[in-house]
């Protein structure tokens, strides 16, 4: 019993080692305490819009842009018209100042994802509020709703 | 019981289990910021430890993996993966109680996955009575 409380222990200081060492590399440091990492929230960091408006958007203002988020080959099978990949663990190597002033420029700014959870999407939406762009959009029900709305697809890689 | 505490089933439970644990831990190791969202899903923990319990917790399912699989302090690790699935199991209940069926953040930090609550709970029972065996039942030692 001594020995599972002493090794049982030991993990738990090896955890806390590996934990706190490897919250001190940026790029993937969280606050400490909860404060520094607010959850997104609607109308701060986000608006969601429907598919049927994102497509009327596209349509009617000339610098949309889309970001898509899900996995490479997601994309290559069918994306948005114009659409953009990007991933949200890979985010400082993509935003680029070029690309960062593109996209505080755009007219709007619309992320999705596959389907109707937009975690991801909210947490995309709050790192790039952060890094100056007005709230961008998040597509309500993801890539799902707009194909199944019959909006318009393309199948070719992205840039 | 002698079959529970069998050298193979031990190495058994201890593969799958393991295996499952590494799984689960990889990509929130590899970035542990979305798993802040996730653990606020569930609506439980107040907005300040959250971010201690994604900052640590995905270390600790690291570690139990590796040790369960290789053996390593198996019984300790067993321990350890008991806690953390009752955790999970409690967490999951409550939102299950509420009707609420998260984004369980149980394989991955990317919250796409949202299943019925109830069968999250089913899921993660083997898991448990694999984790309690382990811990209960070690293999007898060789004299």
């Amino acid at each position: 019993m001594r020995e599972l409380v002493r090794d049982a222990a030991l993990l738990l200081a090896t955890m806390l080692l590996l934990g706190t060492a490897s919250n001190l590399v940026p790029g993937r440091r969280l606050a400490w305490w909860g404060k520094g990492h607010e959850p997104p929230a609607a109308g701060k960091d986000y608006q969601l819009v429907d598919a049927g408006s994102a497509d009327s958007m596209r349509i009617s203002l000339p610098g949309v842009v889309f970001l898509d988020d899900r996995s490479a080959g997601e994309f290559a099978a069918g994306h948005v018209p114009g659409a953009e990949p990007i991933s949200y663990t890979d985010l400082a190597r993509q935003l680029t100042p070029d690309r960062l002033a593109r996209l505080r420029s755009a007219d709007a700014v619309i992320l999705y994802g596959a389907s109707e959870e937009t975690d991801i999407e909210q947490l995309l939406a709050q790192e790039l509020r952060r890094r100056g762009l007005a709230p961008p959009y998040v597509l309500a029900g993801g890539f799902a709703a707009w194909a199944g709305a019959g909006l318009p697809l393309e199948r070719r890689e992205g840039p | 019981m002698s079959l529970l505490r069998a050298r193979w089933l031990d190495w058994l439970l201890g593969l799958g289990l393991g295996g499952v644990f590494l799984y689960a831990a990889w990509g929130k190791v590899l970035d542990p910021r979305p798993l802040v969202t996730i653990i606020w899903g569930y609506r439980i923990l107040p907005a300040g430890p959250i971010n201690l319990m994604a900052i640590y917790m995905p270390w600790l399912e690291l570690l139990v993996g590796v040790c369960l699989v290789t053996g390593f302090k198996r019984r300790a690790a067993a321990l350890w993966a008991t806690a953390l699935l009752m955790v999970f199991e409690v967490a999951l209940g409550v939102n299950a109680l509420r009707g609420v069926n998260v984004a369980c953040g149980c394989f991955s930090a990317n919250a796409e996955e949202t299943h019925n609550a109830w069968l999250l709970v089913l899921r993660d029972l083997p898991m448990l009575a694999a984790a309690v065996v382990l811990l209960v039942f070690p293999p007898e030692r060789r004299r």
